[in-house]
């Protein structure tokens, strides 16, 4: 456990100043094997202590890497310098944040740190099934990500806490040839919210996921390119999740608002069809808790969630302290910063759009000429709105019946523009957690969603 | 700062007294301080002192890492014991290997003490002249930082390296608005060593923004057609970055799912194309002086004259492959200026486009890339006939080397890699 020396410094706080002082310890543990070859085996921890102090509306930030009472008061003095020194320089006038509330806010969730030699003996057996039922692939890939961030926060309005969120995955990756000797791939992350120990019991309860892999995997060895153009598509519920973090959920981030996004003119007004609702959960989604819970952020605010799009209007941002009073919001939570050197940036937590009414195999029949995308291993979006997502796996939809599959392929959009073209809302939402959103800092994220049909772009041939 | 060389002194002892006979550590201490801009406004100023300790450890062929930044004795002590954990529960390989015993050296790069004071005013010269010259431009973030590290490698075939390094970056993401019309988001960056020029005369940053204010009015293309694709400096080195991950890299190298396995000595691109890693050349800014295997860093020629002449593999995928380790590893890239005037490679095209930048999925393993064509420009008939939106551009890395047209004469030098303009065809160019 994080051992706390920074509490007692909160006496050092300066008058008339807003000031966070927080001690971390992120730690990551990872392996890869690639064809039975450990090409990776690494243990990684990174503590610290920081400060962050706001005066006239500047920011002054200072961190150092001990977890000490001397360093906590070297960083509460270099981040107070810091602020003045922008302060002179700038000289911005700005006011206060309204206080927060006191309180303390604690997770439950306990660190279990197994030696590495639980992770290679695991990813050992997995490869070796995989080894031996699929010895015909061209190549195998076992990668253990095991992560976790420990934070103790004080803040000087004595909204404090201390959290932890740990995080594991053990992702497979499948290459076979096409006939014409072409290499194509497939990626399926296992895993979730929690240690390793509370996801990963059986090697052998993955082997369902991975035969399920290995036959898409043949299905695409012998897929087709898409054909490029305009088309009707039901987007699964990995890519909707997708949409919902990359194409809108960086729009209405609300530094980025003042940045000059999409969503400044477009508050209040309609940015999908009646069927589109998007909400970034704090902790806890349809009665369980989200893929990478959130109870407190890094200003001190406790989480709450936030409501982005409601019956197609675009509601609200994701705020912190600052911009919050800008826009004259509330700040729910969303101030969240990767490292102890780190300073709180406007972030997402589990970023989803909502499930509807119909079912899955409706919306597919109900296609004559599309396709049905299912797997993405990448996705990007500017602040206007427009997206581009790799599809990795996907199937031609003819006269409303699954068809081939197709090979890799991009499908693109402007997000406020083809969310009006959504008319079918599945009623299930698929979770990840596994990735990691890339701003100024990394940050693991969730994202979910239903099946949605729309319309858009895709790339091919 | 810190004293490195006692605490790399504590480590070698510790893996000597554990009875580990190869193993290689780096400890570092870094100080970082930066200035950030927010919606075009200063907002933070931080100041950040991090230190760094990464051990590798190889035991009955058995290799094990760890990295922390703790730097107390008890925090040491306990992270050289779990590395040597973490071996002993690897899987046996004898291609695990350091280099052999280099020479000694002691590397001075770049300016080592910041001038906060003059970063300071260098940057709001820089906010100021945006304003003045481009009013157009909304500066969503400017990141600017100078950073300071001392590092000491050591192995235990003896080799010692310890470098002092301090380097300014520049890193700025903007975008157009006029009324109503918003252009994408575009970033410019620029590493350099001193302050002695005004930021927007760096790299490419001035020629970014005025391309920026030049997208306010995007134009669709029409159906889709094969044409010719002019790729920027900016576009080019991220085209190269993947090129170089999916076909000369450790992992596809390993995997054998490189399309370039097997290649060496052939033909892979055009015969006007030498690409060089080249961390030691003048206009890279603190480049790489020494390999994460301790080798002393040298530059080569990864493409030469269109053949294929290195992989960029670790000497761990060498020893596993038979080839050579790469000379460095780095991705310092330079493609020296070509004979073509870049306005005379406008004027020469039919009908194409300028690729500022691609927004695309990881293109697949055998070089398939398909995606946005952002912040790009219209080429008919010689002449740039406005921004584009919403074009998609398909085609294939490997090809695309192959089907180079031309190389412009100007080169864009932003202290870590040195490229100019290519002319590519062969690419397939698609409207909505």
């Amino acid at each position: 456990m994080l051992e706390n020396h920074i509490e007692s410094k909160t006496a050092l706080f300066a008058d008339g100043v807003h000031t966070e002082l927080r001690a971390q310890e992120n730690r990551r543990r990872w392996l890869t094997m690639v064809q039975g070859n450990l090409a990776a085996n690494g243990r990684e921890e990174t503590s610290g202590v920081s400060a962050r102090v706001y005066k006239n509306g500047v920011y002054g930030f200072s961190s150092m890497a001990e977890n000490s009472g001397d360093a906590a008061e070297a960083v509460l003095k270099a981040a107070t310098e810091n602020a003045l020194f922008m302060d002179r320089h700038i000289n911005k006038g700005k006011g206060m944040f309204p206080a927060l509330e006191k309180g303390t806010v604690s997770t439950s969730q306990k660190l279990l740190d197994p030696e590495q030699k639980r992770y290679i003996e695991f990813a050992k057996e997995v490869d070796a099934y995989i080894e031996k039922t699929y010895p015909k692939l061209a190549s195998r890939y076992v990668v253990v990500n095991v992560d976790s961030m420990e934070k103790r926060i004080y803040t000087s309005d004595g909204s404090n806490g201390h959290v932890l969120v740990p995080r594991s995955y053990v992702n497979i990756l499948l290459s076979a040839e096409t006939p014409a000797g072409v290499p194509v791939e497939l990626v399926e992350p296992i895993g979730g919210n929690g240690n390793f120990e509370d996801n990963f019991t059986d090697p052998a309860l993955l082997y369902p996921q991975i035969d399920a892999l290995y036959e898409q995997l043949m299905e695409k060895r012998e897929g087709v390119y898409a054909q490029a153009g305009y088309k009707t598509v039901v987007l699964g519920g990995f890519l909707s999740g997708m949409l919902a973090h990359e194409a809108v959920g960086h729009t209405v981030e609300a530094d980025l608002v003042l940045g000059g996004s999409v969503a400044g003119p477009s508050l209040h007004k309609r940015v999908g069809s009646d069927l589109v609702n998007l909400v970034d959960f704090a902790h806890t989604a349809f009665g369980k808790e989200a893929p990478l819970p959130i109870y407190l952020d890094d200003e001190g605010t406790p989480a709450e969630d936030v409501v982005l799009i409601k019956d197609g209007i675009l509601t609200g941002y994701m705020n912190s302290r600052e911009t919050a009073e800008h826009f004259g919001m509330k700040p729910l939570g969303n101030a969240r910063a990767y490292s102890f050197s780190d300073e709180p940036l406007i972030r997402m937590r589990n970023t989803a759009v909502l499930p509807g009414k119909d079912k899955l195999e409706d919306m597919i029949a109900s296609v004559d000429d599309g396709y049905y995308l299912v797997k993405t291993n990448n996705g990007q979006a500017d602040t206007t709105g427009e997206f581009m997502f790799g599809v990795q796996l996907g199937y031609e939809i003819k006269n409303g019946k699954l068809g081939r599959a197709i090979l890799d392929t991009t499908i693109t959009g402007v997000a406020f523009e083809m969310l009006k073209t959504v008319d079918m809302v599945s009623d299930e939402v698929v979770w990840t957690s596994a990735g990691m959103c890339g701003k100024k800092q990394p940050m693991p994220v969730g994202m979910g969603g239903p099946a949605l049909r729309c319309k858009m772009m895709i790339g091919g041939r | 700062m810190t004293d490195l060389k006692s605490i790399a002194g504590q480590i070698g002892d510790e893996i000597s007294k554990a009875g580990v006979r190869k193993a290689q550590y780096t400890v570092a201490a870094k100080e970082t301080r930066e200035f950030n801009v927010d919606g075009g406004e200063f907002s933070l100023f931080r100041t950040l002192f991090d230190n760094c300790l990464v051990i590798t450890v190889y035991k009955d062929d058995k290799k094990g890492s760890i990295s922390t930044n703790s730097f107390d004795r008890e925090a040491i002590t306990r992270a050289v014991s779990n590395c040597i954990q973490s071996a002993e529960a690897a899987i046996a390989d004898p291609a695990y290997d350091i280099a052999p015993k280099q020479e000694n050296k002691i590397f001075e790069e770049g300016s080592y003490e910041p001038d906060v004071d003059k970063l300071f005013a260098r940057t709001k010269e820089l906010l100021e002249t945006i304003k003045e010259r481009h009013p157009k431009i909304l500066m969503e973030q400017m990141i600017v930082e100078h950073v300071k590290k001392h590092e000491i490698y050591q192995n235990t075939n003896g080799t010692e390296f310890e470098t002092f390094s301090g380097s300014y970056g520049i890193s700025l993401m903007f975008s157009g608005h006029e009324g109503n019309s918003t252009t994408s988001f575009f970033g410019s960056s620029v590493t350099t060593d001193n302050l002695d020029r005004p930021f927007i005369e760096l790299g490419s940053v001035e020629k970014d923004l005025c391309d920026v204010e030049a997208q306010l009015s995007p134009i669709p293309v029409e159906g889709k057609f094969e044409g010719i694709a002019v790729l920027t400096p900016g576009s080019l080195g991220s085209f190269l970055y993947s090129a170089m991950e999916n076909f000369v890299s450790d992992i596809t190298i390993l995997d054998k799912t490189s399309i370039w396995v097997d290649k060496l000595g052939e033909k892979v691109a055009a015969d006007c194309l030498t690409l060089s890693l080249a961390p030691l050349d003048e206009r890279i800014c603190c480049g790489e002086r020494h390999t994460s295997d301790g080798f002393l860093s040298e530059n080569y020629d990864l493409i030469q004259n269109g053949v294929l002449r290195s992989y960029m593999l670790s000497l761990y995928v060498a020893n596993k492959s038979d080839y050579a380790p790469a000379k460095n590893t780095s991705y310092a890239a330079v493609i020296e200026g070509g004979d073509t005037a870049y306005e005379d490679m406008i004027k020469g095209i039919k009908k194409g486009i300028i690729v500022g930048r691609f927004s695309g999925g990881s293109p697949s393993s055998n070089g398939d890339f398909s995606g946005v064509a952002k912040n790009s420009f219209l080429i008919e008939d010689g002449q740039i006939k406005g921004a584009l939106s919403e074009t998609m551009i398909n085609g294939n890395l490997s090809d695309i080397l192959k089907n180079i047209v031309a190389i412009s004469k100007e080169t864009v030098a932003d202290g870590t890699s040195v490229l100019p303009y290519i002319a590519v065809s062969g690419v397939t160019i698609s409207g909505k």
